[in-house]
């Protein structure tokens, strides 16, 4: 604004005060870079911003009327959705909105990790990406409890089972989750507070931090631009585009809540209420947690009783933990994009942990297992169809890779895809034939780092001319 | 200009020393008490010997197994083949689902992780760490049925 001209009305009270021309100059000259990738993969953080809004929104509407207790939990919820007028809508609403939240922002982590985003000097940005995606499944598991089901007491009994795998304090932490050594109402009055209280408070302090390492950094060029060739002027150019994104996210939850008030029906994505919660009820067959825990699960399942000197849970979570341990490090351990140049490890590893995660929950939806007509699925056959299906999608992205976007990497991917040969075709334990694929990608690996050395000194010989 | 002495080091290292002790202290004083207030009031306890009531007599009769609570364990009765009454903890010790008797095919089973155990609690297939602790089980002349306190 020109200080010679002094803003009238509401503006010029408001920038007398609070000085608002900077904010305005800053906005003016915000840019989002253009360049090697689509522009897409910018919209979906603000559209994970948009779903988590809509939980908030809706959360509070269903506070209303729900009231945490023994013989109230799933009684307010069927009061919710049998009385309330369009009651069913805001649940549904808040059901739909949660797992297209996790949808939007598991493939915003993925698009980070592939456009390499995370480089420096955005390593912050990414961690808090990383706890963000944490306190959503946080969320999505303690909501879970709140209507007081049956499904809702098993996922939490298996969930919280696994917290006693920590060693020394595991014990003492699953007592203090659960308020006692059972689940119990005792346990739901801790989730309640943690969903509707702790967890709000932290996703809002997180959530904030993020968009603070955003705005002071802006977004990351394309890899190996560092100024990128092309911009658009983020208002009011990329601001409009991200409100008609909204607007149609907006539509589409509406027409689903609308039209599928209880979910798809696929397991994992499914809330009708069905019984309430008894402890002394025996788990029900089929039953299974939200999709996004499913790999977890399957896991699980699939490993033997004991490994090396651990249980099998303790040591299937260790797995997880470093496995998310390792997602959470990208930046530091990914020296190449850090310094500007083309980092394919990176690019095949996204695609290797979507191979892998996608086999898994392939598995845990029990495809092509009841050919035989058995009730209870034929885990060897499932197996079998979801191993082709897996190998047909990671066969034909490994081509799309080659022909399109011309990868020559695919040392991750492939270790995933010969797991999956190994385990779903040739009926290898999954634990064996995990460990067959790790030690295969470690000696190829360890042959290319060889290779590398050697053509470096070749490279040094030929510079230094014979002796 | 003379130059003002240095403080020591000792005294300042000394300082810091002591007020990140005092930090700690007080730290150590919220923490105690949230930590005291969210420890659960009960641990694990196992309830007397159980009695089974006319409606769990009923499921037992109906499809061959029902679960009571004896103190905070879930124990699981059930009629095996030979009309013998057999009680093992109902709790799996895999992650913790409830298992149910599956009478045809005479296995205790998880639906959770597909864990399966024979009649005596040993693991038969599936991914359960240990076997389920049985429990003595005694039917009456009466008819009635009672599981004793201690583990068999």
């Amino acid at each position: 604004m020109n200080s010679e001209t002094p803003e009238k009305g509401l503006y010029g009270w408001l920038e007398r005060r609070y000085h608002l021309s900077s904010l305005v100059h800053f906005l003016r000259h915000k840019e989002v870079p253009l360049g090697a990738h689509s522009a897409l993969w910018y919209y979906l953080g603000g559209t994970t911003l948009f779903f988590l809004t809509i939980q908030i929104a809706s959360g509070v509407l269903l506070l209303g009327y729900y009231q945490p207790g023994e013989s109230t939990s799933y009684e307010s919820i069927r009061f919710i959705t049998t009385k309330v007028p369009f009651g069913w809508l805001v649940r549904s609403a808040h059901c739909w909105s949660a797992h297209l939240m996790i949808i939007s922002l598991v493939v915003h982590m993925f698009s980070t990790m592939i456009i390499k985003a995370y480089r420096p000097p955005r390593e912050l940005t990414w961690v808090t990406g990383f706890v963000l995606f944490a306190l959503a499944l946080c969320f999505g598991f303690s909501g879970y409890l709140l209507p007081w089901n049956e499904l809702a007491f098993f996922a939490t009994s298996v969930g919280t089972d696994s917290v006693k795998s920590v060693p020394i304090l595991g014990q003492w932490m699953l007592e203090v989750l659960r308020g006692g050594p059972d689940v119990t109402i005792q346990t739901l009055y801790r989730f309640f507070a943690l969903h509707v209280a702790v967890l709000p408070m932290a996703i809002v302090a997180i959530v904030g931090l993020h968009l603070i390492f955003i705005q002071r950094q802006g977004m990351a060029p394309p890899l190996g631009h560092l100024k990128s060739i092309r911009s658009m002027r983020f208002f009011p150019d990329f601001a409009m585009r991200d409100l008609l994104l909204w607007l149609i996210c907006l539509i589409g939850l509406t027409t689903l809540a609308f039209l599928l008030p209880y979910g798809p029906g696929i397991p994992g994505m499914d809330w009708e209420l069905g019984k309430k919660a008894n402890p002394l009820a025996p788990a029900y067959p089929g039953i299974k947690p939200e999709w996004y825990f499913l790999w977890v699960y399957q896991l699980l399942k699939e490993f033997p009783p004991h490994v090396f000197r651990m249980e099998g849970p303790q040591a299937a979570l260790l797995v997880v933990t470093v496995l998310l341990g390792v997602w959470a490090l990208v930046p530091w351990l990914d020296r190449n994009a850090a310094k500007g140049r083309l980092s394919p490890a990176f690019t095949d590893l996204a695609v290797a942990a979507l191979l892998f995660i996608g086999y898994l929950t392939l598995m845990a939806w029990d495809i092509g297992g009841h050919q035989t007509g058995n009730a209870q699925p034929d885990a060897q056959a499932v197996a079998r169809t979801t191993g082709l299906l897996t190998i047909a999608v990671g066969v034909a992205t490994t081509a799309a890779r080659i022909l399109i976007n011309r990868h020559r990497w695919f040392v991750f991917s492939g270790a995933a895809l010969v797991h999956v040969a190994l385990h779903g075709l040739f009926g290898l334990p999954y634990l064996t034939a995990g460990v067959i694929a790790f030690w295969l990608m470690v000696a190829v690996l360890a042959a290319l780092l060889i290779h590398s050395r050697l053509q470096a000194r070749r490279a040094q010989l030929v510079q230094g001319g014979p002796p | 200009m003379k130059k003002p002495p240095a403080p020591s080091p000792s005294r300042r290292g000394f300082l810091n020393w002591f007020l990140g002790l005092g930090v700690i202290g007080w730290l150590g004083s919220i923490l105690y008490p949230v930590i005291r207030y969210l420890s659960p009031q009960q641990g694990s306890s196992a309830g007397g010997p159980v009695k089974l009531s006319g409606e769990e007599l009923q499921q037992l009769q109906r499809r061959l197994f029902t679960i009571v609570r004896s103190g905070t364990d879930r124990i699981l009765v059930f009629e095996d083949g030979s009309q013998q009454v057999r009680a093992l903890a109902a709790k799996c010790t895999h992650e913790g689902c409830t298992v149910q008797f599956v009478p045809g095919e005479a296995v205790v089973w998880c639906a959770c992780h597909n864990g399966r155990f024979d009649l005596d609690g040993r693991v038969l297939s599936g991914p359960p760490p240990r076997p389920l602790p049985r429990y003595l089980v005694k039917r009456e002349g009466d008819g009635s049925v009672s599981v004793a306190l201690e583990k068999a």
